[in-house]
Parts: C-alpha cells; structure tokens; sequence
C-alpha cells in the first residue's frame, strides 16, 4: 500500500513534510534540553566535591557523565538528521533565506566543536587530568551548550519575526545577518526557550530520583541527586513564567495572528476577555466553554485593558493557522507552568522553614509528574510557535507550502525515519536504564 | 581576496578534515566486521579508545560543511539537495546508527557484555555512511547531475545521481575509511600495544594501501574517460595536489614497511587529503559542475563578510582546543 494514501489528500506530501519536521524537532528538543541543562548539574557536583572531598559528589557526577555521554551522541546524531532535513524538505526556504538565517547556524556550528571537544575531554579525561582541569573542561560545555541553543533559537525567531533583508520580487537583494539575529522576537524566544531547557533538565532529575525514593531506594546519592535536580528546576520555573509572559506580549506585537489563535480571539476587540480552556469552534467564529475574564487579555497584551487585540477575523481564512491545536497547545503549556510553579512554591516554602526539600512520599508523586510535565510544556510550546505560524514557514514572507520540495515520496521518508526513531528511542532508554541499576559503590 | 573564495577553502578544508577524522573513524567500525571475527578483547579495546573521545568532535567537520554551503551558496546547497536526497538520506541512515550503536554498546548489560546487535549495527552503519556519502561526492563530481542555474533538478529524482563515477566513489570511500584507520591503528597499538597487535594492523594497513593504490589509478582512468572537464582540471590546475597526494600514497606504504607508523600517518592523510583537496581544485569555480558556479550560487557580498569574520574567530577558539584534545588523547603517552 502506498504510505501517502493514509494522509489527507491533496497536500499529501505537504503534510508528510510537516510531521516529518514535527516529528524530529520534538524528538530533538528534548535532548537538546539535556544538552544545556545537565553540564550545569555536572559542573555543580564535581564542583562540591573539590570543594568537601567528598566522594558522594565525585560517584554523582560520574555517573551522570556517562548518562549525558549517551545522550549527547543521540542529541548529535538527531540533530544532524535535522541539518539535512531542512535542505532536502525545504529547499526553496534554504535556496531564498539560507543567507539570511546561516550566520547564527554557522556560529552554532563552532559552538558545536567546543562542545564536543570538551565533552570528549570530560568525558574520558577522569583519570588523564588533574580534578580541576577536569572541572574546568565542563565549564566550556556548559557554554557552548546555551551558546548553541541560544543561536539556534534566533534562527527561528527570525522565521517569525523576520528582519534584515531586502527582497527583489522572489530572490534576495540584500541581508544584514547581524540585523537578522536582532530581530524583535529573538530576546524573549531564547530566555524562554534556555530557562526551559533548564526547567525540563531540573526536574526530569528530579523525577527520576522521586521514583527512586518511592521504591524505597533512598540512600544519600539519591537524596542529593534530587535535591539538585529540584533546585534547578524551582529556581528557573518562576522565571520561566515570568520569560513566557513577556513572550507573550512579544507574540501580541509582531504576530498578532499567532497570539489570536492562541488565545481563540475570533472577533477583534478592546476589552478582550482572557480565556482559560475551550474549544475554539472555526465553523461557528467563537471559543466556546471557555471561562472569560473580561478585558484581562488586553491587560496581558498591552498592559492596559482598552487596547482592542486583533482577532483572527482581521485577516483571510487562508492566512490563519490551525486554531483548536494552537489554542490548546498554548493552555496545555500555562497548565504546566502553573503546577510547576506551586511545586515549586511547596519545595521553596519548605526549604525557608526547614531548610531542607520536602521527603514526603506525596511530594515525591508530585514530581514524578514534574519531569514528563515540563516536556510537555515544552513541546506544547514549540507547537504553539510553529503551528501558530502556518501557513507561513517565515511569517508575512513565504509560504510553507511554496518552500517544500513537495517529493511523491515524502510519506515513505517519514514512515522510515519514524521506524529509525523508535529504534534510536528505545536504544537510549535501554541504555540509560542500565547505566541506572550499575550497582553503587559501598 | 574575496569572501567567497576565503568561505570556499574553509569548506573545502573541514570537508577534507572531516576525510581524514570522521573517514578514520568509520573505516575503524569497516574493520570491525573482519575483527568480529577473531575477537580478541585488546583489540577491540584499542578501537574503543582509539574512536571514543574524539569521534564527536570529528563528526562536526560535517556539520560545519552543511551549514557553510547553505549560508554561503544556498543554491548549490539547494540543488545538491534535490538532486541526492536519496544517497544523503541512506548516508544519514548509516550517520545515525554508527553514532547512537557506538553510544549504547558502551553501556553493556552485565548478562551480555557484548551487545551483539549493536556490534553488528555500527559495523554495517560504519560502512554505509562512507559509501552512500562517496557516493554523492563523486555523484557531483561527475559533472552529470542535471541541475540548472536557479538550483532545480530535472533529472529522475529517485536515482538521477546513479553513473559509473558515483558508483565507483562509494566503493572508494569505503577503501579509502579502512585504509586511514588502519594505517592510525597501526601507529595507535605500537604506541600503546606492544608488537603483536601492531604487526597486525601494520598488515592490514599494508594491504590496504596496496589496494588503494591499484583503486586509485582505477579512479583517475575513470575520471579520464568519464568526466573530462574534472580530468582537464587534474591535469592543469591541481596537478600539483595530485602529485603530492600520490607521493603521500607511496611514502605510507614505505614507512610502514619500515614500521615507522608515525610517518605513514602523515603519508596517508596527504594522500587522501590531496584527493579530496585536489577534486575541489580542479573543478574551482564549479561547486556543482557544470551549470552552479561560485559565482552563480553566492550570497549577497554583506552576508559573505562577516562569515568569513566569523570562521575566522571561530578558528582561533576550536584550534587550540582541538589541538589539547588530539594531544591528550592522540599524542601525550599514557601514564603506565
Ligand atoms: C518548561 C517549559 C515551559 C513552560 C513552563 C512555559 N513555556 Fe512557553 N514555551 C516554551 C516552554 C515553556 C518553549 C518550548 O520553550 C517555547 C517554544 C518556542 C520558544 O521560544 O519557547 C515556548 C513558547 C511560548 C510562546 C510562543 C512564543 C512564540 O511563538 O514566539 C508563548 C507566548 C509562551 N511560551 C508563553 C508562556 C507562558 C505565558 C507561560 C506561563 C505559564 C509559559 N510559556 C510556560
Ligand atoms: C530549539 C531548538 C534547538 C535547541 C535548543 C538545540 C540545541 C542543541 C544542543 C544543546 C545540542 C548539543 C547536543 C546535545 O546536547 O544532545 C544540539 C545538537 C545539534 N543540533 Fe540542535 N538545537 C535545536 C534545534 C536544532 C535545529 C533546528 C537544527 C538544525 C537545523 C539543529 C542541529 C543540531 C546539530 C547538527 C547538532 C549536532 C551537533 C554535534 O554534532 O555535536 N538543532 N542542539
Ligand atoms: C526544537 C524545537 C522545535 C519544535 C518542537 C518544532 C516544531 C515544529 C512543528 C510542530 C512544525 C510543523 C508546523 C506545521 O507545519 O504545522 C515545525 C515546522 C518547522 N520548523 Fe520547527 N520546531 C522547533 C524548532 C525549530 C527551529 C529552531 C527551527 C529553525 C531554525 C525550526 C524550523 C522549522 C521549519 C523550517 C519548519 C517547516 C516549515 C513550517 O512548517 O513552517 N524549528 N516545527
């Protein structure tokens, strides 16, 4: 059977290439997440065994080593998939804007050689250097990892916010790439998406440490992994939401289209209403069963609760994205951020009292949620911009449609790489399962 | 000297780099099919360490090729794109598997120290990698991909990039992984082996220079006869390159006879680094030949300046780094 007649019809090949693209960069994310996140727990381990000596911090910090070993070499090789990917799906984007957006992947790609050469340096050089060399080589890791992210994500900022550049009928005339990588949705896009790398790291430690202590295995390696894990994740979720707001405010200003289909805002309005759940009905041009409270979005967006907010019946059907996905996508995101904000509340609370985290087994379930939580978040995130785009692949500019390659074969390609991916998957779960039950040392 | 053509060499030499490091580390997982069949465990611990800490880095070379080719000629990299997304896809297949297989056989389970499935996946995806990408290599070079000035593609899509070069380039990338990684090998276990392992991969990398030499000569008849623009080039511009390449071939072959594996390390990265060197060369200012040049691909002159501003700073940190990485692990002798 052809895989392409599973798909809708007409844009069978569209389609195909856009869960291709889905599919990969959330596969992607979440160990891009690890990538910037877990050197920072590394580099605070071994830091506190420098300075107690005490080997507890040492066995932690190996351990997490060979862990993140595994990851890296799969974030490396998923992203290299993605690499290819965006010439070979999208290449009429590549062939206009490759100009435009290359300077940011191109310093991504130096930052991509000092993180792995200083991985590589950490990873096997335990025994080769002395401990604080050692320590010192994780320190560019670190770097390079939010550098990376950092460049990465004003590529695609760019895409929705596009800047710097002249175009002469359908080819480029002119590009600034440091104006480029300026562009107005940049600042908030990267804080936001770096905190959350930091939060998914922060607390995905913490989870797996909650189950540990829920197994009843709790000996002081699991007790300090978790505390650290949850430190990083309470200290950057407030921010996080603090980061989410002010990209919000962002979207309502340069992607007005976007920020109505997140919030299911049919009609333009001042005074616009705030909706918490429901379901955008596009038949009917109305959010229904939505609790509303009244002018509190257009106090969101623009600080001041007169200020109409444009809807989505301010421009044609064609140019509005997916609603219902991009509205719930962006609820499913502010639910997250707010229960792991007041799991981190409890643990801070408990912390100002008692000075120390919470042991209890009912604090323990909760953050066996946290980890899974915070990817969601992140990938309901990551939707919300991208979804939100469509049907723009750079917003106001180019049609995603006109940049895909539109191959018959599209729908092959992605079954294959889905097969791939479930083989890569389960690899890496195995394999950290294994690194997990190496016993202790006494 | 203009932008371009700073960016152009840049390419060109982390696309010869990744020749030398990322091909070396491929031919080490070829070579694996023929160890796993008499295992012995120092043997395979030489390959483990030999590849471990630097195959990450080495695999960015290609990256970094990717991402130069899409900023600075987005057409050429927008036509190789539609033109070979079949052998780039089957060589990411192997990419893929090499890299995550190596990741999870480093973790075996105590019930079976050697994942065999993961064995047999890197080895199979080790040599796929380098026949796949050979292959759109030589495919490009061939000069007969049909593609036009704007970057499309008009020729079949699925096995358009499918002649006599491309398909002789992906047996030669192959020969030409396993035998860097022995002759590295071979200099690697003399250093830390004693004599037995290193009379052995001394063999094998004799062989497999021998070979080399035969498939080369094989390649340059072929270029002769079936891309004549490539071989005018050969013989004008690049016969320098060439030469020095094939005097490289000879000398490893003659420093491993005389069991100075240090020098024929040196010999075999010239001769391979001539190749790859010497086909950019030959077909400047073609990037996909016949129809995109430099100068038909190039992006605007305000882009191409700060890039090679940026290349420029961005090799000033990654030399000394990979520099301590090579020493710590490549050079320094372990403490015994
Ligand atoms: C731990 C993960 C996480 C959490 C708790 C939140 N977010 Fe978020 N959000 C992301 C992770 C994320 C992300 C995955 O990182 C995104 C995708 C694109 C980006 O730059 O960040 C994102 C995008 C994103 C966007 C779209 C940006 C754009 O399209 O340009 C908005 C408006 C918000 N977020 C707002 C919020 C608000 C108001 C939150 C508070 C409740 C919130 N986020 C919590
Ligand atoms: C939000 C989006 C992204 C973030 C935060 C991110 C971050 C990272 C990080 C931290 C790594 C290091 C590897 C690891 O730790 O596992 C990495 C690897 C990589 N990423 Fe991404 N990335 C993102 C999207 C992309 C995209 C869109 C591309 C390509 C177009 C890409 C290409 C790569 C490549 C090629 C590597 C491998 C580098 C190597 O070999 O070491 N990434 N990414
Ligand atoms: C890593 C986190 C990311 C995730 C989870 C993500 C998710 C998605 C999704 C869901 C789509 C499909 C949208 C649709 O067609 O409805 C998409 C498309 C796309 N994304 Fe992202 N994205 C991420 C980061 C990036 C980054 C950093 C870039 C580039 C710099 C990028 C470039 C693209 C491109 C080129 C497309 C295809 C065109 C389009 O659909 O607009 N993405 N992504």
């Amino acid at each position: 059977m052809n895989a392409a007649a599973l798909l809708p019809p007409g844009d069978a090949a569209l389609f195909a290439a856009r869960l291709q693209m889905a599919f990969t960069l959330g596969f992607h994310v979440v160990l891009a997440c690890l990538g910037v996140g877990l050197p920072v727990l590394l580099l605070v381990a071994e830091g506190r065994f420098l300075r107690t000596r005490d080997e507890g911090w040492r066995t932690l910090a190996r351990r997490w080593s060979k862990a993140f070993g595994v990851l890296f070499a799969v974030g490396a090789v998923s992203g290299t998939v993605l690499s290819f990917e965006i010439g070979i799906l999208w290449p009429r984007f590549v062939a206009v804007f490759g100009p435009v957006i290359g300077f940011p992947f191109t310093l991504e790609a130096f930052a991509f050689f000092l993180e792995a050469i200083f991985l590589g340096l950490y990873l096997y050089g335990w025994d080769r250097l002395t401990p604080q060399a050692h320590w010192w080589c994780g320190v560019p890791v670190a770097a390079a990892g939010l550098a990376s992210a950092w460049f990465v994500v004003t590529a695609n900022a760019w895409m929705n916010a596009p800047a710097g550049f002249r175009l002469d009928g359908d080819a480029l005339a002119d590009a600034d790439p440091v104006a480029a990588m300026r562009n107005p949705a940049a600042g908030a896009q990267t804080t936001h998406m770096i905190l959350a790398a930091y939060v998914v790291t922060g607390f995905l430690v913490a989870s797996v440490y909650a189950a540990a202590r829920l197994r009843g295995e709790e000996r002081p390696y699991h007790r300090r992994a978790r505390a650290l894990g949850l430190a990083m994740g309470c200290l950057s979720a407030p921010a996080q939401i603090l980061a989410g707001d002010f990209a919000a405010r962002v979207v309502a200003r340069t992607q007005p289209v976007k920020f109505a289909a997140m919030e299911g805002q049919f009609q333009t309005e001042a005074r616009a209403p705030l909706r918490l759940g429901g379901i955008p009905d596009e038949e009917r041009g109305e959010t229904r069963f939505a609790l509303e409270i009244p002018g509190a979005l257009s106090w969101l967006a623009h600080r001041d609760a007169d200020v109409p907010v444009r809807g989505l019946d301010s421009v044609p059907a064609a140019e509005r994205p997916p609603i219902a996905i991009v509205h719930l996508a962006f609820q499913s995101m502010i639910a997250s951020g707010v229960v792991l904000l007041a799991l981190s509340a409890w643990a801070g609370w408990t912390w100002l009292r008692r000075r120390r985290i919470p042991e209890s087994r009912a604090f323990a379930r909760a953050l066996l949620v946290a980890g899974p939580l915070s990817i969601l978040a992140t990938e309901a995130g990551w939707i919300v911009t991208e979804v939100g785009r469509q049907p723009w692949i750079v917003q106001g500019v180019m049609r995603t449609a006109d940049a895909a390659a539109g191959s018959p074969r599209a729908g092959w390609i992605l079954a294959a790489t889905l097969a791939v991916y479930a083989v890569i998957g389960v690899g890496s779960f195995l394999a950290l399962r294994r690194l997990a039950r190496r016993p202790l040392p006494a | 000297m203009s932008p371009e053509v700073v960016v152009l060499g840049a390419t060109l030499v982390a696309l010869t780099l990744y020749a030398l490091l990322g091909g070396a580390d491929f031919g080490a997982g070829i070579w694996e099919f023929n160890t796993a069949l008499h295992v012995s465990p120092r043997e395979r611990a030489l390959l483990r360490r030999a590849i471990g800490p630097v195959w990450e880095a080495n695999h960015v070379w290609l990256i970094f090729v990717l991402v130069a080719l899409f900023t600075a000629f987005p057409l050429a990299f927008a036509a190789v794109c539609r033109a070979l997304w079949l052998p780039l896809l089957l060589g990411l297949l192997g990419i893929v598997f090499r890299g995550a297989a190596f990741a999870f056989r480093s973790v075996p389970s105590p019930d079976e120290p050697r994942p065999f499935h993961w064995e047999t996946l890197f080895a199979l995806a080790s040599t796929a990698a380098p026949f796949f990408l050979g292959a759109s290599a030589w495919a490009i070079a061939s000069g007969r991909l049909d593609v036009d000035r704007s970057g499309g593609h008009g020729g079949d899509p699925l096995l358009g990039w499918l002649n006599p070069m491309s398909i002789f380039g992906a047996f030669f990338a192959v020969a030409t992984c396993a035998y860097l990684a022995a002759v590295y090998l071979a200099r690697d276990a003399r250093r830390e082996e004693g004599v037995e392992l290193a009379e052995l991969w001394r063999r094998r990398a004799l062989v497999a220079g021998a070979w080399m030499g035969l498939l080369s000569a094989a390649g340059l008849a072929l270029v002769a006869t079936a891309a004549p623009v490539l071989w005018e080039g050969f013989r004008g511009r690049a016969a320098p390159v060439v030469l020095v390449s094939g005097l490289g071939g000879l000398s490893s072959l003659g420093f491993l006879l005389a069991r100075r594996e240090t020098a024929a390390v040196v010999g075999a990265a010239t001769a391979v680094g001539g190749v790859v060197l010497g086909w950019g060369v030959a077909q400047y200012p073609a990037i996909v030949p016949p129809s995109l040049t430099v100068e038909g691909t190039k992006a605007p002159e305000a882009v191409l300046r700060p890039l090679a501003i940026g290349m420029a700073a961005g090799a000033a940190l990654l030399v000394p780094s990979l520099g301590f990485l090579f020493y710590l692990f490549k050079g320094k002798r372990p403490a015994a």
